[in-house]
């Protein structure tokens, strides 16, 4: 498996438009600085859904109003960072597929993902019982949470991509290799 | 409403007496006099707890970058929910006085995480950032920022917005979100610079 990402993310290294990004000073600082501004349509979006569901932000507000109305925005920051995301990876697809950080970013965005669905569901079940509460259910609460918990920690393993320590050709741990997805005589890192 | 706005005055004429001040000192004579004399802060800045845990442990500075990046998104999503309120674009079946006083609570929250990890990181890279023009900028527009947010923007609208001229409102919404789209751009920038 490791190894067949590896040789996918050769084959997009050796693509003209990868290295064309790469290479661009400023169309890499651009699309890098896209995706992490946009960090306060979606994520901040997102916090105040989290915090209005905890009463720790917009308690007086419907509880379902502030989903609602804030979901567009958030969808929107989040497929811009989709979409620069994927770019960001184009650009550097083998040493960022190999990136520890990279993999558990991408577990916790699928962790995300279902979390997000079972909040909208569970929340469309029950809102119409406690919307004017300033706290949500404990259930409500829960996702609330989690999402927070996730979202934060996606941020950290972000920002800890651009950092070397577990890179393969410098990680000596056989555990960090694995996991990282390190392939036995690889030339491209 | 005339009244509303008179009361106001003063207080705008003095921030932006204070803003041409702070562009004064950044670009004008006093700044070359005072800015060697700044080296030897930004130096001991480099010699305190900060800066020393900043410059030893890479994965504590890494770490305080995400909180950062964290407080700036909670800061952004405030200033994007409050100023799209009063542009009449999102939560518009919400009373602009309450999306307005309620997001001011939790963007307060979000700039004192900026200004704690953001003070944090600078003390780890003091000698860098003090030859960095990105990170002048960045001062410059976070100190503009944060008078207009607290000066200008949140004394008028502790008014009844209904009685405000709409025009000034919306110009208030929109100054409010391009200064805080400078200071978070300029302060992403001084990642590419030196």
């Amino acid at each position: 498996m490791n190894e067949l990402i590896y040789n996918l993310a050769v084959w997009l290294d050796d693509t003209e438009w990868s290295r064309m990004l790469h290479e661009s000073y400023y169309m890499y600082n651009w699309v890098e600085s896209t995706h992490v501004l946009t960090l306060m349509v979606s994520l901040g979006m997102l916090f105040l859904i989290d915090l209005r569901m905890l009463g720790l932000a917009l308690p007086d507000v419907p509880a379902s109003r502030i989903a609602e109305r804030l979901n567009v925005p958030m969808l929107i920051g989040f497929a811009v960072m989709f979409i620069t995301g994927i770019l960001l990876f184009y650009a550097v697809p083998v040493r960022t597929s190999q990136s520890l950080w990279f993999r558990i970013k991408m577990v916790l965005l699928v962790a995300c993902a279902v979390n997000a669905f079972l909040f909208h569901k569970r929340m469309n079940e029950s809102v119409s019982t406690w919307d004017i509460e300033p706290r949500a259910p404990s259930r409500i609460r829960l996702g609330a949470m989690l999402s927070l918990t996730f979202w934060s920690i996606v941020v950290v393993c972000g920002r800890f991509i651009a950092y070397d320590w577990f890179d393969c050709d410098t990680s000596p741990n056989t555990l960090i290799d694995i996991v990282s997805g390190c392939v036995d005589g690889q030339t491209r890192f | 409403m005339n009244a509303v706005m008179l009361t106001s005055y003063p207080r705008t004429l003095t921030v932006v007496a204070a803003l041409l001040t702070l562009l004064m000192l950044a670009y004008g004579g006093v700044m070359d006099a005072v800015y060697p004399s700044l080296l030897g802060v930004f130096e001991w800045l480099e010699t305190t707890w900060f800066g020393v845990i900043g410059k030893t442990w890479g994965a504590a500075f890494a770490f305080v970058e995400a909180v950062h990046l964290l407080g700036l998104a909670l800061l952004g999503g405030c200033v994007l929910a409050g100023d799209g309120r009063l542009l009449g674009v999102v939560l518009t079946d919400v009373p602009v006085q309450t999306v307005v006083e309620r997001t001011h609570r939790v963007f307060v929250f979000g700039l004192s995480i900026c200004l704690v990890t953001g003070i944090f990181m600078a003390c780890g890279v003091a000698t860098k950032i003090y030859y960095l023009p990105v990170y002048w900028f960045k001062m410059l527009a976070l100190s503009a920022g944060m008078l207009f947010h607290f000066q200008i923007r949140r004394p008028l609208l502790g008014h009844d917005i209904q009685n405000l001229n709409p025009v000034v409102v919306k110009m208030v919404a929109v100054a409010s979100m391009l200064v805080w789209f400078m200071v978070a751009a300029t302060g992403r920038w001084i990642g590419f610079s030196g």
